[in-house]
């Protein structure tokens, strides 16, 4: 039904309705909620970074909260832990999800189970990761336990403090926790058979495990590896609760500091915390595009590049 | 005529942005003028509404007081069904009636009553947020002592009855008796000398965690001997000469504190946890009467005790605020006169270690003599040694002064 109401409207129906209307009109919908959500919330940010706050007296519109953010040494410090956190848990989590994917896939008929393994920690709440990385890494959790009954050390004192730590190690753990399944699974998901199949006709040509890898494997999940990592990046880079729950107050991540000043009683820092958050998502933006268009130039000049298209 | 697909999505886009329309709240639709001092009129008003309470979730006992007390006399009285939001921040609350202040939804607003005070009841204040007028007209103010300086300012900022009162909250220090002896807890300085001799097993959150804000205070208190003299309207000058001297107690005191001070406890649950797990003996707390059910549930060491050191123990008040903008605020008269009724005064304190903001000696006999009847854990202080030295809050211009010198001077260092 659905199907022929479409043909129908292709062939007759574009005289009455521009193609261009058409197809806005169908996304429509879809586009009005990341528009008016995501758009809105996103302007209203940046309208009180310039210091527009209806609720008190008029004053005029100035940059003097994003002067204040260079001078401010909360953000200042927090501009390096946040990168760090991002940068290394993102690798991490590529590093080894392409290690889990690639080890599932050569397990033969186990694989179905395996990769639904892969899939059980997705559903779990950011937050739930955080707490339970916390139980397992604090100075009195459950390893500083175990290490201490094996008298490898004194007291919680003695073990190595690995939350609320100084680099991060508590909430580098947490996002790794959670995201390198999440790029085994998409990286999984574009090895399919046709891979497999040109990996064997490599071997026949005499082709070694190095060169099926990086001729073969690698050109194969690069698009999927790389949305994966600009997805995990913006996520790690963004994300308030695991930092909040497993880091510092000084120096904190750049949302963590955010939301310290959006709380702060006095309204008059409501523009900075705005301005923190909008220089966040404008770091995200930057670093996404930066890492895309580096990828898209690698893919593009590599040699692998026609062998990639021949795969998909 | 036939309908295509692109046809249907646009018209019921079009359906859609309609009823949006419809469904936009406007201000005329906002309930008729409630007059308080007509209290059947506000009964009549609040019974059917829901009352949405923001409040610190953070307390088993006070939650359970609420839960098991509170909410059936609400709906089986009153007719009102009550719906806890909880919070670990209050600023999360205010944040959210000034976005919906913003919105436009006055006389619709979600938020109907939060529990508050200080530096969040100010910026409510500055913003003009609050519902006012009404403390003196609830039935039970008859309890209540509106001259008390604690009930007619808060944290310095005259509450001009846009706030009821409902507990009162003096702090304590909490300790493990098998680690510490009282003359460990007798004044700062010892208490300081303790942990000097034991390092890492003293901690406190970092402000402006609200209770992390009062031992700052706590220990400025004691360098100034007199809080007096930081009385009144906050005045940077006075603070300016005292605030070098703490900044300079509270580094020297880092390498004894939990992780030799390099960082602090983000709250102060994160606090409590660490006193549970036993990598702390002794903390700062605005509940001393909740400390007995952590002891009774096992949570805590039966060795707890608190004490009061020499230099006293800061007190404030805690109240209920209802925004102008609350769709039920008749609802949130019924519950802030609910507050101040002597027998929820006395659950409180009973069940949760919550103490009275009514003024006992007010209520009848019998009700005086079941507040002195409530029998008490070994661990909590009686009343009276825990209200015989007790000390005002400063202004919170101070308070807030004191946060940001204590992140830049401290945390920062």
């Amino acid at each position: 039904m659905a199907a022929g109401g479409i043909r129908r409207l292709g062939s007759r129906g574009s005289t009455r309705l521009p193609r261009a209307l058409r197809i806005g009109l169908l996304l429509a919908p879809a586009l009005l909620v990341v528009l008016v959500l995501f758009g809105g919330g996103l302007a209203q940010a940046v309208a009180q970074s310039f210091g527009y706050q209806p609720f008190l007296p008029q004053r005029p519109l100035s940059f003097d909260a994003y002067r204040d953010l260079w001078a401010d040494p909360a953000v200042r410090a927090s501009i390096g832990l946040t990168l760090r956190i991002a940068v290394l848990s993102t690798t991490a989590a590529a590093v080894l999800g392409v290690g889990a994917a690639l080890l599932v896939r050569s397990l033969g008929r186990c694989q179905p189970a395996f990769a639904a393994l892969l899939q059980v920690t997705l559903p779990l709440p950011h937050i739930v990761a955080a707490l339970a990385i916390g139980l397992l890494l604090a100075q009195s959790g459950e390893l500083s336990r175990v290490a201490a009954s094996a008298g490898l050390v004194d007291g919680p004192g003695h073990f190595p403090a690995l939350t609320q730590d100084g680099f991060g190690w508590g909430i580098i753990a947490s996002y790794v926790w959670k995201e390198a399944p999440f790029v085994a699974v998409l990286v999984l998901a574009v090895l399919t058979k046709g891979v497999a199949d040109l990996e064997d006709a490599a071997r026949a040509l005499g082709a070694g495990w190095w060169q099926r890898l990086r001729h073969i494997v690698i050109p194969a999940l690069a698009p999927a590896l790389g949305a994966a990592s600009v997805l995990v990046f913006a996520f790690t880079f963004g994300s308030y609760e695991v930092p909040f729950l497993l880091g510092r107050p000084f120096p904190a991540t750049l949302p963590v500091v955010a939301y310290q000043e959006f709380r702060d009683p006095d309204l008059e820092s409501r523009p900075l915390a705005m301005a923190i958050a909008v220089f966040t998502v404008l770091l995200v933006g930057v670093c996404a595009l930066a890492y895309l268009t580096l990828s898209d130039r690698l893919r593009g000049a590599g040699s692998a590049a026609g062998r990639a298209k021949v795969v998909r | 005529m036939r309908r295509t697909p692109a046809r249907l999505i646009a018209t019921s886009f079009v359906a859609a942005l309609a009823l949006a329309g419809c469904a936009a709240p406007s201000a005329e639709d906002a309930s008729p003028e409630l007059d308080p001092t007509d209290w059947s009129s506000v009964l009549d008003a609040a019974r059917g509404q829901t009352l949405d309470w923001y409040m610190y979730d953070g307390d088993e006992a006070i939650n359970a007081v609420v839960e098991d007390y509170l909410t059936p006399r609400l709906s089986d009285e009153f007719g009102i069904t009550l719906n806890i939001v909880g919070l670990t921040d209050t600023a999360d609350a205010v944040n959210k009636v000034l976005a919906e202040r913003q919105a436009g939804l006055s006389g619709s607003g979600t938020v109907d009553a939060i529990w508050i005070n200080g530096a969040n009841f100010a910026t409510g204040q500055q913003a003009d947020l609050w519902y006012c007028g009404y403390p003196e007209a609830l039935p039970n103010a008859e309890y209540v002592d509106f001259e008390d300086p604690a009930i007619a300012s808060d944290f310095g900022v005259p509450v001009d009855g846009c706030e009821a009162a409902w507990q009162q909250a003096n702090s304590a220090l909490v300790y493990d008796s098998a680690v510490l002896s009282p003359a460990d807890v007798e004044s700062l300085d010892a208490l300081t000398d303790w942990a000097e001799a034991n390092p890492g097993r003293f901690a406190y959150p970092a402000p402006p965690d609200f209770t992390g804000s009062m031992v700052v205070r706590t220990f400025l208190y004691d360098l100034l001997g007199d809080p007096s003299e930081l009385a009144g309207e906050y005045d940077e000058a006075a603070l300016a000469d005292v605030a070098g001297q703490l900044w300079e107690r509270l580094n020297a005191l880092e390498p004894a504190l939990w992780r030799g001070g390099q960082t602090y406890p983000t709250s102060q649950a994160a606090v409590e946890q660490l006193y549970a797990t036993g990598e702390i003996s002794a903390y700062y707390t605005y509940g001393p009467g909740t400390v007995a059910n952590m002891v009774t549930d096992g949570v805590f060491p039966v060795t707890t005790r608190e004490a009061v050191p020499s230099v006293g123990n800061i007190g404030n008040v805690s109240f209920l605020a209802i925004p102008e903008d609350s769709a039920d605020k008749a609802a949130a008269l019924v519950l802030a006169n609910l507050l101040q009724d002597p027998e929820t005064q006395l659950r409180f304190f009973a069940d949760g270690g919550i103490y009275p903001a009514i003024d006992v000696e007010r209520t009848p006999d019998d009700v005086q003599q079941q507040f002195a009847d409530v029998p008490l854990d070994d661990s909590v202080l009686p009343l009276a040694d825990l209200t015989a030295n007790v000390q005002p809050e400063l202004n919170s211009g101070y308070v807030s002064a004191i946060d940001d010198g204590w992140t830049t001077n401290v945390l920062q260092q």
